[in-house]
């Protein structure tokens, strides 16, 4: 059935070697993602996570593979493919002396938008980050729950077809976690595209369409999170196959 | 140029909310320029650089007194007081002799600051002066004193010095004195020489003449009167080694103005390279990385930003140097005869070089702890080196050697050059090349360093 539908990522022998540091961080990577599916990129830390983003997203430039995105080659076309995607990083990236509303405003003319298309794609992104009564309000004034939700509001401030999501939920409170899952699987039903890392194995289970526990710069398995239980018996969830597929010793 | 002017803004915002950060663009150099360049103006007047104020209290009234008054007058940069109670400039009208502040009140006023010096002529001083004279051409003719014991030793002026004066301005005004004592010796015994010679020239006739001696003596003396043309004999003449003389006289704010100004300018390094660090650090960057904008278009906004910042800084500061300087004592700062552009390619210049550090220091450390502590040192040292605090003709040797290399000292000099020395835009050319040059290799340097760091491949387009 998968191979009807379309393919929004494609990145294929992805190998990325840090100087100095001898096991590539990521090592000949094959990935596929379907348009408008969540597909959750899981691995524990040093596993590589931030670095195959960091070249899908085109921050970074492979040392070997190719990638596509929406058809579009990013390392021949990169400024084409920037205007599809959006980036969710892992820190808060904004600015704390400005306002929310600032903030917004400046990744979004960054994206290109202007006139009615910046106010109408703040408003949005405000409304959905659940700040709309906070618009004006310095991000130093924030909670971290609302910080990690203008950090995900400034990456879609643009509506992208392709959104790479980083750890967004990572400390921050229920209230605030349940928000972004709920606007993630919004922004699913309006037809993008995601990556999403997290250590929340329960989140990725309940969220993603596909996972791949990937380690030491490898994927290790991939697939629909039931189908990966199924075959994987003596795991009674996505968090018990990943701890056996990546072991229990520390990765600091 | 909409992703430009939207990184302009944004630090623009980032800026004005930044209310430590702007204390220290605005209030720093302002502060500066003001403290250092009256200090430096007080500290000219106590060398004699500026105008001298002497008191003078003439309680002899015999006529050397007002000779003396006169030469000080007449020598330049000279302000003469003969009373406490007037502004000195009528008070260098009023006679001689009136009003003549109490000696230990004259002394006060020295004490106090408020004169350089104070010159005593005491009572019998022409009296005392004359009478030396005569003895001294008494003496030599070989004729003994009229009265020996009625001889007077030199008699002395009284001359005190504001204590905190340095020993080379001491040592000038003694000098300058010394020279109008010694006229006034020459005169003094030329005219008791004229009184002395009738009679030298009788009394050798009588002694040659044997025994038509006494027939000599009761002879009148000769009528000789000796006039002596007031003419110099020896003078020299200042000339400028300019072709076209100075208009105006470089002073604590000709050196000071441009100076702290352009320490203000290149201190605006330390929050573009905050600003950078942050940008790295919070992830700001790599988020921005991912966007469809180049990255040196975010960064040109961010720099044009900062530069809009030093042209205000610099504006300011010449404005102190213009209006406010003078309200408290100090010479107006003057723009100099070149045409106004030619100083503000000067300033663009510095600016350029300054944004420019602040690009690679913003780059090429690591934390914000590193920008604030290396930052700051490397300006000061570069301000030292480049002539900002002591004008560089004034430091050693060796340190004028390495002042070569400071790109303050290029503006510096570039400023000097208009401001004081009457250059134009070919004599500053030279400098202005230079700041170029070291704004494109810091540039070039932060490139380079953002390519192997963050790179290990990364894109900056």
């Amino acid at each position: 059935m998968e191979s009807f539908k379309k393919t929004a990522l494609c990145a294929e022998n992805l190998t990325k070697q840090y100087r100095g540091i001898s096991p590539p961080a990521v090592d000949g990577l094959d990935l596929s993602i379907f348009e408008g599916e969540i597909f959750g990129l899981l691995g524990p830390n040093g596993a590589g996570k931030t670095t195959t983003i960091s070249m899908l997203g085109t921050i970074l430039p492979p040392d070997s593979g190719t990638i596509t995105i929406c058809g579009i080659d990013t390392r021949r076309r990169p400024r084409e493919v920037r205007r599809l995607i959006g980036l969710v990083p892992q820190d808060i990236a904004l600015y704390p002396e400005l306002t929310a509303r600032e903030n917004l405003s400046f990744f979004a003319r960054l994206h290109g938008l202007r006139g009615e298309w910046l106010k109408e794609g703040i408003r949005k992104a405000l409304s959905a980050a659940g700040l709309s009564t906070r618009a004006h309000q310095k991000v130093s004034t924030f909670s971290g729950g609302m910080k990690r939700r203008l950090n995900l509001a400034a990456g879609m401030v643009h509506s992208p077809r392709f959104l790479f999501l980083d750890e967004p939920t990572v400390g921050i409170d229920a209230q605030s976690r349940e928000l972004i899952l709920g606007k993630l699987q919004e922004i699913r039903q309006s037809g993008a595209t995601m990556l999403y890392t997290t250590h929340y194995m329960e989140e990725a289970e309940t969220l993603c369409d596909r996972v791949a526990i990937m380690d030491r710069g490898k994927i290790l398995v991939h697939g629909a999170p039931r189908k990966l239980l199924a075959s994987h018996p003596g795991c009674r969830n996505l968090g018990e196959l990943f701890l056996e597929l990546t072991g229990k010793e520390l990765r600091d | 140029m909409l992703q430009f002017l939207a990184a302009a803004h944004k630090e623009i915002l980032l800026l004005r909310r930044d209310r430590i950060g702007l204390l220290v663009l605005f209030l720093m150099p302002a502060l500066l320029v003001l403290v250092i360049t009256l200090v430096q103006n007080h500290a000219t007047r106590t060398i004699g650089e500026s105008s001298t104020d002497i008191l003078f209290i003439d309680y002899d009234n015999g006529g050397i007194g007002d000779r003396l008054a006169r030469a000080l007058s007449k020598a330049e940069g000279v302000s003469l007081t003969r009373t406490l109670d007037q502004n000195p400039d009528q008070a260098s009208d009023q006679a001689p002799g009136s009003r003549k502040p109490a000696r230990k009140r004259a002394l006060r006023a020295v004490a106090r600051g408020d004169f350089q010096l104070c010159l005593i002529i005491p009572k019998g001083m022409s009296d005392n002066v004359r009478q030396t004279a005569r003895d001294s051409a008494l003496e030599a003719f070989s004729m003994t004193a009229e009265d020996e014991s009625a001889a007077s030793p030199a008699a002395d002026l009284e001359l005190y010095f504001d204590p905190t004066l340095l020993p080379s301005f001491r040592s000038t005004v003694k000098n300058l004195l010394q020279l109008m004592i010694v006229g006034i010796e020459v005169e003094e015994k030329a005219a008791a020489l004229s009184e002395l010679l009738p009679r030298k020239i009788r009394d050798a006739l009588a002694e040659a003449s044997g025994p038509m001696a006494p027939m000599l003596s009761s002879m009148p003396e000769p009528d000789i009167e000796i006039k002596w043309n007031p003419r110099p004999i020896m003078s020299f003449r200042e000339i400028s080694a300019l072709e076209t003389p100075l208009e105006k006289t470089p002073n604590a704010v000709q050196q000071n103005v441009p100076a702290w100004a352009l320490f203000g300018v290149f201190f605006i390094a330390l929050p573009m390279a905050g600003s950078f660090v942050k940008e790295r650090i919070y992830g700001l960057q790599y988020r921005m990385l991912s966007m469809p904008v180049m990255y040196p278009t975010i960064a040109g906004g961010k720099v044009f930003a900062f530069m809009l910042v030093c042209v205000v800084q610099f504006a300011v500061i010449l404005c102190i140097g213009k209006w406010l300087l003078p309200l408290l004592g100090a010479p107006s700062f003057d723009m100099g005869a070149a045409a106004p552009w030619t100083a503000i390619v000067v300033a663009l210049s510095a600016i350029l070089a300054a944004t420019g550090y602040g690009i690679l220091l913003g780059t090429a450390v690591r934390t914000y702890e590193q920008a604030s502590m290396f930052g700051p040192i490397s300006i000061v040292i570069a301000s030292a080196l480049g002539g900002i605090m002591v004008p560089v003709w004034a430091m050693p040797r060796l340190l004028q050697k390495i002042s070569v290399f400071s790109p303050l000292c290029w503006a510096q000099n570039a400023f000097l050059d208009i401001f004081v020395r009457g250059g134009d835009i070919r004599s500053v050319s030279g400098d202005i090349t230079r700041l170029l040059i070291f704004a494109v290799a810091c540039i070039a340097i932060a490139w380079r360093v953002h390519h192997r760091r963050a790179g290990r491949g990364a894109r900056l387009n």
